[in-house]
Parts: C-alpha cells; structure tokens; sequence
C-alpha cells in the first residue's frame, strides 16, 4: 500500500518529480565524477611527473661494477607497475680516433631511456642495431658529425682501475693515466728495470692541444724520466714542458699511478666503427656524451655486463621511494640506491599542491551542488502543501504523511544516485582519457556512497517544509493562504 | 503599474524569492569561483614547479673551445674574453620582452680549488640573493637560493648576500664537509689558480647530486681565485613558459625561416624558444638554450592541469545551469493559478510573460550580484590554502557569469510560462491541473 501510495504519487506528477530527479542526479553526477577523479589524480599526474625523468639510482658499493643480474634482484623490490623504467649505464671515457678528442661514452639500454628520461630530443632516431650511435649534440657539433657519417672510437682501460693488488715487481710493464687539460686523459705505458727505475716510456697526449701539451709525447721530453725511480717529482726529478704545466703535472701523476697491466691487448684497447643514426639534444650535460647499446659497449671494453648506475624511474610517493630506497639497502649489501633529490622533492611538492587542488574544488562544488540540489527539492514539496492539507483533514497522522514524503524522498534519492553514479563514472572517464589519455579506475565503493549521499540529501530537503506544511492548520492550507 | 506589480509579487511571496535567489547566488558563486580558478590555475602551477630549477641555461658561443683557448692564455686575452659572458649584462636579462616571466636567475663560475688537506675540489662562484637594481628603476633579488630549493641546509644557512661581512661565506658539499670534517663556522684557506682565500663555512648542504663534491662561494670570491674578474661561465635562468606547440617547434629550428606574421606570434608569445631567442639577443655571444628535462615536463603538467580545470570547471556550469532552470522551471509552474487568474482578467499573455519574467530576471539579478562576490570568496579560498597567494580577479568574469545567469533564467522559465499560458484559465483555476 506504502509502496504503491509513492509510485502512484511518482508517476501521476510526472513533469515535476522528473525535474526533482533531475536535479539529485546532477548532484550525484557531480559527486561521484568529481571523487573518482580526485582518487585518480594523483596516480595519473604522477604519471605525468615521470617526464622529469629518474628518481632513483643504483649504484654500486664501494668501487665495484653492478652486474645486469644484481640490479635486476634489487629491482623486484618495486611493484612492476610502479617501475616506469629502469635503464642501465656504463660510463667510459673514449676517444675519437680521427679528432684524437676524449668524450664520455655511455653503454646503454635505448629502450628503457626512452622510459626514463623521455625528455630526451633525438633527431634521427635511436640506435637499434649494433654498431649504431647516438652522439650529443655538442659532441656533434664539436667534431662535426652529421646523422649517417661514421665515427671510430677507441678505448683504452683505466690502468688505474686495473687490479690494484698486483704488485710493482722489478721489470713489470706498466700503464697508467690521468686527467690533462680539459679533463681529457693522458695516457703512459712504462717498464721498469730491476732496479725499480723507469728503463722506457711512452706518453699518449694526442688528446692535448698538439703545439703545446701534445709535445709531451716527444722523445726529446720523455727521456728525461729514463733512470728516476718512482714517485717521479715535477720540478724536482723532471721538468715541465714551457706553456703545459697542465699536460706535465697529467703526465707525472699518470706515471706515479701507473699499474702493471694484466695483459697487453687490454692496455692497447680496442676500436669500434660506429655509424651515427641520432643526435640528442637536451639542453643538460648529456649533449657532450656518446651513447651506444650495451653490446657495443662491451666490445669496446672487453668486459661483459658491468654497470655503474642504474637509473629507476619509479611512480610512487615520496615516502614509498624512502622505503624502497631503505628495503633495497638492506637486503642488498652490495647496491647503494639513491633519491635524485631534484626530481623527488619537487615532484612531492608540485603534486601535493594539485592535489590540494582538487580536493578543495571538488568540495566547493559538492557543496555548492548540494545545497542546490536541496533548494530544488524544497521547492517540489512547498508546492504540495495543499495536497498535505487535504490528506490531514482526511483524517491523515502528522506521522504518515512524513512517512509518506520521506519515503518519496528516499526513492527520488536512491533512482538519482544510481543515475548519477552512472552517468558520474562515464564524465570522470571522459576527462581522463581527454586529459591524461588512459582510462580510469573503477571505485566500486563509491557506488552505494553517491547513492547514500543523494538519498540523506534528498530526504533532509523534504523534511524541512514537510514540517512546516504539517504544522499550519489544513483549512487555511486548502484555502490557498 | 508594472513596476507595483512586480514589487507587489517579490514582497507577497518573499520566501520563494528568497529561495530562487539564494539557488541563483549558489550557482553564480559556483560558476564565479570555478572561472576564476580556471583561469589563473596555469599560473599558479607553472610558480609551482619552479621548485625544479632553471629551465633556460645560457652559455657562450664557443663554450666546446674552451680548452683550445685556453692554452693560448699567454698570448693576449683577446681570444679569451669571446668564451665568457659578461657579469654586467647578467641585468640585461630583465630587458627583454618576456622580461616579467623571468622569475630567477644566476651567473655562474667555475675554478679548481685546493684545500688546506691538499684536496682539490670545484669551487662554483655565483649570486645568492642578490640585489639588483634595474635601468628600468625595478629592484629585485635573484640567485640560487630560488634556483635551488631543493638542496637540505644540514648545517648553518643559505648565504645572505645583502648582510655585512657574507663575501667570505662559503657553502660545502655534504660530501666535501664529510670527507674534511668541516662544519659550519669553521674558517679555512683555499688556493686557486690565481690567489688564496681566507674563508668561513656559513653552511653545509645535501642536494643528492653532483654537487654534494662541490663548493659554493659568492662570485666575486671565485672571481678573485681563478683572475676572472666581470667573467661568468655561464647563467641559470628560470622562466614562466608557454607549453611549446607546432609553431615553437618550427621555430626552434631556425626563427629566420618563419613568416613574418608567425615569426611575430613566436616572439610575442612566452615559448622556451622565444624567450631564449630573446635572451641571446641582449647578452653579448651567447647562446641560450632550453633544459629540456625541466621545459618539457613542465609543458607536459600544465596543460594536463589546465585541461583538467576546464573540464571540471564545465561539469560544474553545467551543473548549476541546471540546477537554477529546474527551480525556476518549478517556480514558474507552481504559479500557474495565479497566471490563470491574469489571464481571467484580460490580461495579455505578452503582458503576463513581461511581469512574470520582470520578476525573475530582478530575483537573477540580486541573486548573481551576491553570487558573484560569494564566489570570489571561495576563489581567494582556495587560492590562499592551495598556492598561498590570491587569485587574480578577471574582469572578464562578471559578463562571463552574468550572460551564463540571463542565459539559463531565461530558458528555465520561458518554456514554463509558455505552457502554462497555454491552458486553459478556468481549469487552471479549478485547481484540476498542473
């Protein structure tokens, strides 16, 4: 009887109560469009942070190499779809053999840059064969390459770097280096006698400027260091080249740090022609680098699978990445991972604050849409208060026509809600897929909360003049006063 | 006669009119506070992510010659002074026409320093907060206090460049300060190619990067270290930008090559490009590029933001269009006795849907005033507990807002009147329908 009273009064005011309806299912639309993409924003615009590129480093303890399959085990400490990429990067320091210019060459994985740093610029295109390069532009620029020409690079190990442990024994050939003019390396190949005195040496200063340190390759300057025993004093021992002091103090540190040399072929270094398929432009440092693949890297070294740092760019909070960082140390005492401060903290800046965002316009206009939502229903049940009066001198309690109205309410509520929940989730999914170009999260909770919501807001806003029309005397109802 | 009539219904039915206009007022303020917001969120977000750094870098022209130069330094300082900039036109920066979307900048120099230990380390000369005052008569303070904001003071503070006795004051690398037990406070020498330098530690600082292993000084300090006195090696420029689009692209590649009308567009309009174009223009031999890690990203995040207000902010018109049409729609129809009875009298339907609109339209009117200034609140609300700063009054919002209110009062209660002017007077007023 109840239930056919309210479809019966439902459907006999059909106009009005359609635009009752109306009005709940704009709100409801609003509040759960509105929520959803509040709970979306942050892993969408997140998403949208990844541009900056890495936030997070590998390296490894120590003054070892990372391998391929260590960084890797440390990896499965971050949720795969957290992990937007994660690329690795072998640094070393190679020359051109036409130009004789030292440049910094980095072995690594172009697939996974393009994920982590996709604010890279390449004209061309990344290598994706072997023997393929991606110069930086100032590297290009400096030696002037163009997309297509060929370059030849050639390294030679660090001899610092080679195994320490070997001892300096009398007659041991040594190989060593060290930073000359610019940062560009010199290179010196020694023997010694059995006296521990240096019996030959050669120097490699072909990446110094050739009228001035470029002499110290001569023989008329290498000879002065036959017969000093190391350490070999600058001033003191041998004298430096006039307008080179730089290119001298190199040469005397790499042959005071040199190292015996595991084997020949390794100190003489290989050589790699490389076609050039790409030039990067960034705008940062990576413009004077060289990058190959991983393969051509280890050609060009001679070892396989080392690594200096992997860059992790990671889509989470920053307190998620402090626990990574912390499970990753923990359990791998050989990687040392670390924040890029720069990205991390402004990123948690910017996005709190877009979040901040969000919330408060979300709120403002649930508000606002409430309170117009409840002003409309007010304005429905005002309008029936003669009905009211009529059902009262009928003989009607005050608390069945309450009933009565609240049940409506409650129904006009509950058939808004679903309404607005649906038609919500299709506005919520229309803006991100125009806005961040992917579909969004279905939140089954918020379901039964937006038709909750609309059924309370709907119920408080009959009740008010529900009340009122209840407390005036029905004759004067009926009589239109 | 009109006139008391109209007067005669807002007084009469004072509550209903409250109602009507109090919906109205919600929904302007809604519409108000959504525009407002909408159209200043870019702004604020681009301040925002300023947190990032420079997004512009400016160097010399034959910066990768640097080393050829340098080893014929004996020969006269002519060839040198091409690879530097000038610190005396670090200013012009504030000339050019995007001058305003400048919001920081820094010079930068560099020079291999020894430390008492015998350590060598990079010494980076550059302005903290420095202060500058303008041909153009503005002042202003820039440095890498702003440019760097994400470095942690683990010891002491950012240098103040404007305090008395600061020009000896040095920031440490956490790295260096760990490695040579210094902490702030402490005084040390450094040696440079062309000098020494008695110096305090004012503090230490951690930016998880490269320059952990640095130090950094104030400008004339490394100046005076390396005899590099009015030269700078380089200048971080941070920069409020457009989001680049098909045109910056184009002329990215080469300015020259566009037509003068697009050419004009790009210059006038804030694109990395355009600026930097701009800013190698004022600064003698350089060359200007931008970050693209920064510049890019920040493109990408704005117009994100920017279309996810609009959107939002349509959803919410929308939502308050319908929301005042349904209550005046009710409104309209709950008079429909009253219209009757007009209409019983003789009235003219033109003349009823006069009054009747008259009414509603002065309920609008009162409604959107209130609503607008409502809503201006609620903008400054947001603005002040988001980005802590007001949002920008638009002027263009008030007519913006008032066609939106006409425009949907209107439709909202044309239709009804229409109807219920077309039933019949003597069953309306029976009571038997609508």
């Amino acid at each position: 009887m109840f239930l056919r009273m309210i479809t019966a009064s439902l459907l006999r005011r059909r106009s009005r109560m359609l635009v009752a309806l109306l009005s709940i299912g704009i709100g409801a639309t609003i509040l759960s469009g509105l929520v959803t993409i509040y709970y979306d924003v942050p892993r969408q615009m997140g998403a949208q942070f990844r541009n900056y590129g890495a936030n997070m480093i590998l390296l490894p303890s120590g003054g070892e190499k990372l391998t391929t399959g260590e960084a890797q085990e440390a990896l499965g400490a971050i949720p795969a779809d957290q992990l937007v990429g994660a690329t690795p990067y072998r640094y070393v320091t190679a020359q051109m053999t036409r130009s004789q210019l030292s440049f910094m060459a980095a072995g690594t994985d172009f697939t996974q840059v393009q994920a982590t740093s996709p604010y890279f610029m390449v004209e061309g295109a990344y290598p994706s064969g072997s023997r393929e390069v991606l110069l930086g532009e100032e590297v290009a620029q400096t030696i002037g390459a163009k997309l297509g020409s060929v370059v030849e690079i050639s390294y030679k190990p660090d001899a610092a770097s080679a195994d320490a442990a070997t001892p300096i024994t009398p007659g041991a050939a040594l190989a060593g280096s060290a930073e000359g003019f610019n940062t560009n390396l010199v290179y010196v190949t020694l023997t010694l006698d059995d006296e521990m005195k240096i019996a030959s040496l050669t120097v490699n200063a072909d990446t110094q400027t050739p009228e001035y340190g470029g002499r110290a390759a001569e023989e008329t300057y290498t000879r002065q260091f036959i017969g000093k025993s190391l350490p070999v004093r600058l001033g003191e021992d041998v004298d430096a080249l006039s307008g080179a002091t730089i290119t001298s103090d190199a040469v005397v540190q790499a042959v005071n740090s040199a190292r015996p040399t595991a084997n020949a072929a390794a100190a003489s270094g290989n050589t790699l022609s490389l076609r050039v398929v790409g030039i990067l432009d960034t705008g940062g440092k990576e413009e004077s680098y060289i990058f190959l693949s991983m393969s051509d890297m280890a050609a060009l070294t001679g070892a396989e699978d080392e690594l200096d740092v992997m860059e992790l760019s990671v889509s989470a909070s920053g307190a998620e990445l402090e626990g990574y960082v912390s499970e990753i140390a923990e359990k791998h005492s050989g990687i040392t991972p670390r924040l890029v401060k720069r990205v991390t903290r402004s990123e948690g800046a910017v996005l709190s604050k877009l979040q901040a965002l969000v919330f408060l316009v979300t709120a403002v206009v649930l508000l606002l849409t409430m309170i117009c939502v409840s002003t409309t229903m007010m304005a429905v049940v005002t309008e029936r208060r003669k009905e009211i009066g009529l059902r009262k001198a009928l003989g009607a309690s005050d608390s069945s026509i309450r009933a009565e109205f609240l049940g409506e309410g409650l129904m006009l509520g509950g058939l808004g809600g679903a309404l607005g929940a649906a038609l919500g989730f299709v506005f919520a999914q229309v803006v991100s897929v125009h806005v961040f170009e992917s579909s969004i999260t279905f939140q089954p909770l918020l379901l039964p909360v937006t038709i909750l919501v609309s059924m309370i807001v709907a119920a408080v806003s009959c009740l008010l003049p529900i009340k009122h029309a209840v407390a005036i005397d029905p004759a004067l109802v009926l009589k239109g006063e | 006669m009109l006139f008391r009539m109209i007067r005669g219904a807002l007084f009469r039915q004072r509550g209903k009119m409250l109602l009507i206009a109090f919906t109205i007022a919600l929904g302007a303020s809604l519409a108000t506070s959504m525009i407002n917001v909408m159209l200043d969120v870019g702004d604020k977000v681009n301040q925002e992510l300023k947190t990032y750094g420079a997004n512009i870098t400016v160097k010399p022209k034959d910066s990768t010659l640097l080393s050829d130069i340098y080893d014929v330094e004996d020969d006269g300082s002519a060839a040198i002074s091409t690879s530097w900039l000038r610190e005396d036109e670090v200013g012009k920066l504030k000339t050019i026409f995007w001058a305003f979307n400048i919001v920081d900048f820094a010079p930068f120099t560099e020079s291999a320093v020894t430390l008492p230990s015998g350590a060598e380390v990079t010494a980076v000369g550059t302005w903290f907060n420095h202060h500058l005052d303008l041909p153009t008569g503005e002042s202003l303070d820039a440095g890498v206090t702003g440019l760097r904001s994400w470095w942690d003071m683990t010891e002491g503070a950012w240098i103040d460049e404007q305090a008395a006795g600061s020009d000896h004051d040095v920031l440490v690398g956490s790295l260096v300060a760990q490695r040579e037990g210094l902490k702030a406070g402490d005084t040390l020498t450094l040696r440079g190619p062309a000098g020494e330098q008695t110096v305090k530690v004012a503090g230490v600082y951690d930016a998880g990067g490269d320059e952990d292993e640095q130090i950094y000084a104030p400008l004339d300090l490394v100046q005076a270290l390396s005899d590099t006195d009015g030269k700078i090696a380089s200048i971080e420029v941070s920069a409020l930008t457009t989001p680049d689009n098909d045109l910056a692209r184009r002329a990215a590649q080469n300015p020259k090559a566009l037509s003068t009308r697009d050419y004009e567009t790009w210059y006038c309009t804030a694109y990395v490009s355009a600026i930097c174009y701009q800013i190698s223009e004022v600064i003698t031999n350089s060359v200007a590029s931008a970050v693209r890690q920064v510049a890019e990203s920040e493109g990408a995040i704005l117009d994100k933001t920017q279309l996810l207000m609009i959107l939002i902010t349509a959803l919410s018109l929308v939502g308050s269009a319908l929301g005042i049409s349904n209550l005046v729609t009710a409104s309209v129809m709950e008079r429909s006795q009253e219209i009757g009875l007009l209409k019983a009298i003789g009235a003219h339907d033109r003349a009823i849907t006069g009054v009747v609109m008259a009414e509603i339209l002065l309920t609008a009117l009162v409604g959107g005033v209130a609503g607008y200034f409502v809503g201006f609140g609620f903008a400054q609300l947001i603005g002040h507990s988001v980005f802590s700063s007001s949002i920008e009054m638009k002027p263009m919002v008030i007519p913006l807002v008032a066609v939106l209110i006409t425009a949907v009062t209107v439709a909202g209660s044309m239709p009804a009147i229409r109807m219920v002017l077309r039933l019949d007077p003597a069953e309306v007023l029976h009571g038997s329908k609508a």
